[in-house]
């Protein structure tokens, strides 16, 4: 069993995504060339939003030997006007696997920036050239690093170190890759342009290998607000959460050695002096709020050790048995060991408690969880058959299964909160798609925060039609959390919305020049592969893509009638001028007349009537 | 052809072709006050309508003092403002246009012929058949048979017998014809539609279903034996040849006797001679009510043995229909229905050719034509 175990430990994490890299979208040089370029301006667009910093993003894909048939090794760059990096974090943020800053709970369009590091990993397999990294987070001064990824021992390995002054902050990072781009072309320049729909506040230029130029400048100069991180929902939880959320409250006994005991005295002001045991309770009862959590438990055993700094200097803690209330600790001057009795109405055993045995259940539940309230814990606690003040350090394997279903099961929960979510908001929406499109009719709609599985999410949707929107429709951009999902669109929730609905309903006929837009965010996009390219059909998206979809057909429809009626009008007063200068001829010989009667007067009747019609169509589009 | 010379047939030609203009003027008349009326509507800056009898079923009736179909009283407004309406209303327009130049040229035209002459005014026709119920509006709302307006059918019948006439269309006015000269018959076309009917020596006139069956009757000079006047309707008789039927009906003071096959659709096509159809329901010019269905009749099938073959399903729907027409309520033409639908059987007129070729003129029709007299 331990050899197994110590077998599994060897394999880093890069080996691991080495050997797994088909998952995250590394599949062939086409797939990869596409993942990386998305990888890359994901993180720059991310690294932006985070600090309400209008975004800046330069693509460049350039063919090592242009000459050379397709796959061949490409340089691809992405260049932001971002943060930028400090430099001590550049080894190990380019350099190893699963290293980032990704990991709050709020909307973002990458979780951990592990694709990059894949990316970068992906590059160094097949062509073994290493990331170029340049990074300005002051403004002033640029740090150049090469690095290559040392995949067994997943650390990394830089190669060139080099500063130099600069005027801007940012970050550049440079790959070479093997790449086909004749296959992953429209692919990629339909990704930057689907990404700049979507990103309306940021610019985006491509420069692509053939020597073409692609520029989506910002067109709205206010950036969304960004959303907040904030704690997770009971719903959205599992075992192995609970568990590392346990591991997080609970605190370590510090171990009691001469650095320990010299920042005890540091904190307590009392450097210099060597009190005696009672003095230093005292002055530890003053400063105590002011104290850290670590003194604290300290200061908490001396009370019980009733020892001053020197005596403790000369004992070792051995175990705390809370229970039974006795401290055992190892006395290095009688060189054996000793316990004594805690007594538990003291101030100080109920610090130990929490530090031994975490947090009571309440507490736990209100501080570590949103939208728990003391009322709703002391509820839940009932509902989950534990006592409140259950010590979250004591609960078995078991008793923490049975912990996450009921926070699954527990239906007095509130909503997940949506502040940590960063929806685009209709108005950018609107611009973006009349923008792109120029259409004759847009509606947009932001449907109200909803959950799936305590993951909070929010459906933006806009459709369009005619303008300059190629018949064929309906045309679906699909989104999640501002990326734009280009491939698997068969098996993709909004599609499925989509193609349920009956266009005929909403007067949309034949092969109609429309599109729908459809962006879903979330703190977690259930996407169906690793590849993050198609939505899960959970329950509760599609219904909110449904009535989202709804109230924008019902739009499309008042439109589209009163559309018909100005088409109408004018074929109307097309046939008039057709077929009355023919009824005129006719009678005129009819009736034995000369002169045609005058019934120019009845066309012009009719065209100021088919303006109307048009006028109010205007109007209602507004 | 012989010209008429003498100056008191003269003053009878004057005075028949003063008839004829009358009624050219007429129509003529008829259809500059229905233009002037909406060249007047145009000029005032009112967009031009009419009403029109309604053609729909619910509005086909039977009328048993006229013994035919006749229009109710619903009528539709047909305007140019309604833009649905717009396309059948110039359509209309120009048809009139058309039959007004053709009446007042004296020019004769077809069905095919209208239907073809539409592309020349930019007048768009789907159809023959859209342009055909073009002109059966005309006649609705004219009330006059496209005879009238110099437009005919296509398909033609033809007529044989001792009947003198004389023409009215142009160039030929005057003129006269007797109808024996040419064994092969003479069709009935718009010359011979619109001739004068000036004398004849027959007393009866024989209507028959089949072409066959009239040379038959001429080789066996069945006009001469019967003093008769032969016309093959082929099949349904056009309106040209029942408007002539009906002028020898009452111009000429003749009987008009019907022979037709022995199955239900001989029977109506005797039925059409006699009280029209509800297709013409709009025009009353074209029937002849005393007309008589002499055969072959359902009870002559048994009665002469006659070699028969099995009624088809649509036969015997046929015969369930024309139970609910009122027409078939009584008499023969009820008796006979009821015969064909027990028998399920039918006959042709060939049929009598079992018994030899003459056979039907030497025995059967005798006896048929006396036992008209008695219907």
């Amino acid at each position: 069993m331990s050899s197994i175990k110590e077998k599994f430990n060897q394999i880093s994490p890069s080996e691991f995504f080495y050997s797994n890299r088909d998952l995250a979208g590394f599949s062939n040089p086409t797939r990869s060339l596409y993942t990386a370029v998305r990888e890359f301006v994901e993180n720059a667009l991310d690294a932006c939003d985070q600090k309400g910093i209008l975004p800046d993003v330069h693509l460049t894909i350039k063919a090592v030997e242009p000459e050379k048939p397709d796959p061949k090794p490409y340089i691809l760059t992405v260049k932001d006007n971002g943060p930028g990096i400090d430099a001590e974090h550049i080894p190990l943020a380019f350099g190893t696997v699963l290293y980032g800053s990704k990991f709050g709970l709020k909307q973002a369009r990458g979780m951990f920036g592990l694709g990059a590091t894949m990316a970068i990993l992906y590059g160094q397999i097949t062509t073994n050239k290493p990331v170029i990294v340049k990074s300005s987070s002051d403004g002033a001064i640029q740090n150049q690093f090469e690095i290559l990824l040392d995949i067994q021992k997943n650390k990394p390995v830089i190669v060139k170190h080099t500063t130099k002054e600069v005027s801007k902050k940012g970050l550049s990072v440079s790959i070479c890759l093997e790449g086909d781009y004749s296959k992953a072309g429209n692919k990629i320049r339909d990704y930057v342009y689907e990404t700049s729909l979507i990103t309306p506040y940021a610019s985006i230029t491509f420069d692509d290998p053939k020597g073409q130029k692609f520029s989506h400048p910002r067109f709205v100069k206010e950036i969304p607000p960004p959303p907040t991180i904030i704690r997770p929902h009971p719903h959205g939880i599992d075992v192995e959460r609970i568990r590392r959320m346990i591991v997080e409250s609970q605190f370590e006994i510090p171990t009691i050695d001469d650095a320990m005991i010299e920042k005890v005295r540091k904190d307590l002001g009392l450097s210099a002096k060597n009190l005696s045991f009672t003095a230093i309770m005292d002055k530890a009862k003053k400063k105590w709020k002011t104290l850290s959590r670590q003194v604290r438990v300290v200061i908490a055993l001396m009370s019980f050790l009733k020892m001053d700094f020197e005596k403790l200097n000369k004992i070792k803690i051995e175990d705390i048995d809370m229970p039974n209330k006795k401290l055992f600790y190892w006395d290095f001057g009688d060189s054996q060991s000793k316990s004594i009795d805690m007594d538990s109405e003291s101030q100080y055993y109920k610090q130990l408690t929490n530090t031994v045995q975490g947090e009571p259940l309440t507490t736990f539940l209100t501080k570590r969880f949103q939208r728990i309230g003391p009322t709703t814990a002391v509820k839940f606690a009932e509902f989950a058959k534990f006592k409140p003040e259950r010590r979250m350090g004591t609960l078995s394997n078991q008793e923490l299964v049975q912990l996450s279903d009921s926070l699954q099961k527990f239906e007095d929960f509130m909503a997940p909160d949506s502040s940590c979510l960063a929806p685009l908001g209709e108005e950018p929406l609107e611009k973006g798609i009349k923008k792109f499109f120029n259409p004759d009719f847009t509606a947009v709609i932001q449907r109200p925060a909803s959950a799936y599985s305590g993951f909070p999410f929010i459906i933006e949707m806009g459709i369009a039609y005619g303008g300059d929107i190629k018949s064929g429709g309906p045309h679906v951009y699909r989104y999640a959390n501002r990326i734009p999902l280009l491939y698997d669109e068969g098996s993709d929730v909004v599609l499925k919305v989509v193609n349920d609905t009956d266009w005929g309903r909403y007067k949309v006929k034949g092969e109609p020049p429309f599109i729908i837009v459809s962006h879903i965010c979330s703190t977690r996009i259930p996407y169906k592969t690793a590849g993050k390219e198609n939505v899960a059909d959970r329950q509760e998206i599609e219904r909110e893509l449904r009535l989202g979809l709804q109230f924008l057909s019902r739009k499309l429809a008042a439109y589209m009638s009163k559309r018909g009626q100005a088409d109408m009008a004018k074929k109307r007063a097309n046939l008039y001028a057709k077929y009355l200068p023919q009824i005129a001829e006719f009678c005129t010989e009819l009736a034995g007349k000369k002169k045609e009667p005058n019934y120019k007067k009845l066309l012009e009747e009719n065209t100021i009537e088919s303006k109307k019609v048009e006028e109010e169509n205007e109007i209602g589009n507004n | 052809m012989k010209l008429a010379t003498t100056k008191k047939e003269q003053t009878r030609i004057k005075e028949r072709s003063k008839k004829a203009d009358e009624k050219q003027k007429n129509i003529l008349e008829m259809l500059k006050s229905h233009g002037a009326k909406i060249y007047d509507d145009l000029d005032n800056g009112q967009f031009p309508k009419f009403s029109i009898p309604s053609r729909s079923v619910s509005n086909i009736v039977y009328d048993k003092k006229l013994r035919q179909y006749i229009l109710g009283n619903n009528a539709a407004l047909r305007s140019s403002r309604n833009s649905a309406q717009l396309r059948s209303f110039t359509q209309l327009m120009w048809l009139a246009f058309f039959a007004n130049r053709l009446t007042h040229e004296k020019k004769s035209s077809t069905l095919r012929d209208v239907y073809y002459s539409s592309q020349a005014f930019a007048i768009e026709f789907e159809d023959q058949s859209e342009s055909d119920n073009i002109i059966v509006d005309l006649e609705a709302v004219t009330s006059k048979p496209r005879e009238d307006f110099h437009i005919f059918p296509e398909e033609r019948s033809s007529i044989f017998g001792d009947l003198n006439i004389e023409y009215t269309i142009p160039g030929y006015e005057g003129k006269t014809m007797n109808l024996s000269n040419h064994p092969d018959g003479y069709s009935i076309g718009p010359s011979l539609t619109t001739a004068e009917l000036v004398d004849t020596s027959a007393e009866i006139v024989i209507a028959i279903e089949k072409g066959g069956l009239f040379t038959r009757f001429v080789e066996e000079q069945i006009d001469k034996k019967f003093k008769s006047i032969i016309i093959n309707t082929g099949g349904q008789a056009p309106r040209s040849t029942r408007t002539l039927l009906k002028r020898l009906h009452e111009e000429m003071r003749l009987p008009v006797i019907v022979l037709t096959d022995g199955d239900v659709y001989g029977e109506h096509i005797a039925m059409v001679i006699k009280s029209g159809s509800a297709n013409a329901a709009h025009l009353r010019e074209l029937t002849v009510p005393d007309a008589k269905w002499v055969g072959v009749w359902a009870t002559d099938i048994e009665k002469y043995k006659l070699p028969t073959i099995p009624m088809t399903e649509s036969d015997i729907k046929r015969c369930y229909d024309l139970q609910k027409d009122p027409r078939y309520q009584d008499g023969i033409w009820k008796k006979e229905l009821d015969v064909f639908l027990r028998l399920k059987r039918k006959a042709e007129l060939e049929a009598f050719s079992k018994y030899g070729l003459t056979n039907i003129t030497d025995k059967y029709l005798p006896q048929k034509l006396e036992l008209a007299k008695s219907l």
